[in-house]
């Protein structure tokens, strides 16, 4: 998932980003809202979190421009104003949710995460596909109620495919949306981390989860919910 | 702005003005009806003259009208007595002039013709100005021959222009003096009825500079508003300072000891590196921020006076609230009702009771089970909000603590009941009331109880 943190103070910004990235997140870095714009146009972001107090253009101007051009995924404002008018200007303004500084980044998090479910159409943090739970709280994974040790990547992977369940995914998205621009891009790799996941998901090969769909990408092909129990 | 700014100043102004009208007018009509008089009274002086020397005419020598001139007037007598007189045959001839023109024709030679009667404002030199009386007449001789003759009479205008300029001069000495007294009538009258009008501003300026507290003493009812609001303007701006004082003091205090011991738990990391103080230093800074929040939450609550505030409707603000939570909490699914009476509105600051509405709201849409119910209800004097949920209810030792009278909530609250804290205070600010009781729903029912008229 490709976050884009537009914040001034750099100490903030860059603690933001490492914890973000820590929690397995791409983040493109702006320090102001000029630049922020330009990074929000020229990459597939998909949430933006957005300090209101910006220089060169304000926060308030840049979710006015993100949503005029038509970007539809969730904004997240991060504002010292904690008055429930600003609040709710806010809100009205485009954005999706706030968080007021002083913050702490377990709750950031939380608010980040449930946020990329739901511009995702999953309402609970518990995404279910078939016999694939999914806690994104806990980032803990479980098939046919077996707990599964993932690396960080995987379980990143499977979150995304997850997260866009039914939707045929290219290589391209799924490398731009969980690697940095500096990490270097070998198509191959996301080749491979498939061909763990599935061994891991599918062992026995039983119900073929991820799809290939030759020169197009991939699908999570297990539909979303649990399977009637039978 | 207006060009003249005193009160006072504009009274006298307006009052002069008009005095000087009503007696512009009042003198020019009696001048003139003085005149008029005047000019009648001559008239019948040169009438009465003309007719007196017609009855005194006898015949002389054959053919001819003869005057004894003595007996009629003794002004015809006297050297420029200002009283002329003339007769003259039809020919022009002067039979008879009087002796007070000393000698000289009469300031006419004009003729009347029989039974005429001619009026002649005259100015010749050597004479003041003259209005004389021609009048024409036949003789009828006793011998039944006949002649036409003419009386002539003139008068001097001296006497009468004299009368009526003295009569001019007393009517302006006369008004002048009307209209000084009535300015410093007006002018004492003013100085009685402005004297409150003074005592507050003087007052006012007293209490500007801190030598007074409030504005005292009885004011006419025309002031008695003024003066009130003015009072409620001072002691709430006093109680505004007092206030940010408090929250200053307060803010100070609560920042000082965790900073105090940050420094010390620093120092201690210096001392001895090996123990990892990192906890004990975000509790600390947990601490602080959780202070800081407060007192900046209460210290912007604005708790306005009441005064030129528009009454503040409820509704679109529940409104705004409830679609904000609506997105904040999507997971949850909240079905929230609102009930807020046509017309119910709040004399204050609109963001006060955006506060204490959001924070009542924002609790219950946190600790629900799914649903929440918010009703406004408010008669002429109150307006009472109610925010409901189905939730697990407010614990009695957390209620307890919120109300504890004389505690800062900040001390006596944990973390998540300081929104809860601000709106006890806010609340208290505006006069009203926050009570907390038990919802038909299951959970909490927070009841807020505020004066539609605000602080007033």
């Amino acid at each position: 998932m490709r976050l884009l943190l537009v914040e001034d103070d750099p100490n903030l910004n860059r603690a933001l980003a490492a914890q973000l990235e820590q929690a397995g997140y791409v983040v493109d870095r702006a320090a102001d809202g000029e630049e922020g714009l330009y990074l929000a146009r020229e990459y597939p972001v998909n949430l933006a979190i957005v300090d209101l107090g910006l220089p060169k253009l304000s926060g308030v101007e840049l979710i006015k421009q993100l949503r005029a051009d038509g970007k539809s995924y969730p904004v997240l404002v991060l504002t010292a104003r904690d008055r429930w008018q600003d609040k709710v200007e806010v809100l009205k303004l485009g954005a999706d949710d706030y968080v007021v500084k002083p913050f702490n980044v377990e709750e950031l998090l939380a608010r980040v995460d449930a946020l990329l479910r739901r511009a995702s159409g999953w309402a609970q943090s518990e995404l279910v596909c078939g016999p694939i739970v999914l806690d994104t709280r806990t980032q803990e994974v479980k098939v046919k109620g077996q707990k599964l040790e993932l690396t960080s990547f995987e379980y990143k992977l499977l979150e995304y495919l997850m997260l866009h369940a039914g939707e045929v995914l290219s290589k391209t998205q799924i490398t731009e949306a969980l690697y940095s621009e500096d990490f270097e891009r070998d198509s191959n790799v996301i080749e491979v981390f498939i061909g763990r996941l599935r061994r891991k998901l599918d062992p026995d090969d039983e119900y073929k989860p991820i799809e290939t769909l030759r020169g197009r990408g991939y699908r999570l092909a297990v539909a979303r919910g649990a399977p009637p129990s039978d | 702005m207006p060009l003249v700014r005193s009160l006072r100043a504009r009274v006298v102004l307006w009052v002069c003005v008009a005095l000087i009208a009503l007696f512009a007018a009042t003198i020019v009509g009696l001048d003139v009806a003085f005149r008029n008089t005047a000019n009648l009274d001559r008239r019948e002086l040169l009438d009465a003259r003309v007719l007196g020397l017609i009855a005194l005419a006898e015949p002389g020598p054959p053919g001819e009208l003869r005057l004894p001139t003595e007996a009629i007037d003794p002004r015809f007598e006297v050297a420029n007595s200002g009283l002329y007189g003339a007769l003259y045959d039809r020919n022009g001839r002067a039979l008879w002039q009087s002796l007070s023109l000393l000698g000289r024709d009469f300031p006419t030679d004009e003729l009347a013709a029989p039974g005429e009667r001619r009026h002649l404002m005259l100015d010749v030199p050597g004479f003041p100005p003259i209005e004389a009386q021609l009048m024409g007449i036949t003789w009828e001789f006793a011998d039944g021959k006949t002649a036409a003759y003419t009386f002539a009479i003139g008068v001097s205008l001296e006497p009468y222009n004299d009368r009526q300029a003295r009569f001019r001069n007393y009517l302006i000495g006369w008004f002048l003096g009307a209209t000084l007294t009535m300015l410093l009538v007006v002018s004492g009258l003013l100085t009685f009825v402005l004297r409150p009008v003074h005592r507050l501003e003087r007052q006012v300026r007293e209490v500007e500079a801190g030598d007074r507290v409030k504005l005292t003493g009885n004011y006419p009812s025309e002031l008695v508003g003024l003066a009130d609001n003015l009072n409620m303007l001072i002691d709430t701006e006093r109680r505004r300072l007092v206030r940010y004082r408090n929250t200053l003091d307060d803010l100070a205090h609560s920042l000082k000891t965790p900073l105090a011991a940050m420094h010390a738990l620093l120092a201690e990391q210096r001392s001895q590196p090996g123990e990892d103080r990192t906890e004990a230093l975000n509790r600390e800074l947990e601490r602080m921020d959780q202070r800081v929040s407060y007192q900046l939450r209460r210290a912007r609550v604005s708790g306005a006076s009441g005064l030129g505030t528009e009454p503040v409707a409820v509704a679109p603000i529940v409104e705004d609230l409830k679609q904000t939570l609506d997105k904040v909490y999507r997971d949850k699914r909240v079905v929230c009702s609102v009930t807020v009476v046509p017309g119910a509105s709040f004399r204050g600051d609109p963001g006060d009771l955006t506060e204490i509405l959001g924070n009542l709201m924002d609790n219950a849409y946190k600790y629900c089970a799914g649903r929440v119910r918010v009703k406004a209800v408010s008669t002429r004097e109150r307006l009472v909000i109610t925010v409901a949920d189905d939730g697990k209810g407010i614990g009695d030792e957390f209620a307890a603590q919120l109300f504890q009278r004389g505690k800062r909530a900040d001390e006596s609250v944990p973390g998540q009941g300081i929104g809860l804290a601000v709106v006890r205070e806010t609340v208290e600010l505006y006069r009203g009331a926050l009570s907390v009781g038990k919802s038909d729903l299951g959970g909490a029912e927070l009841r807020v109880e505020l004066s539609r008229a605000g602080v007033l």
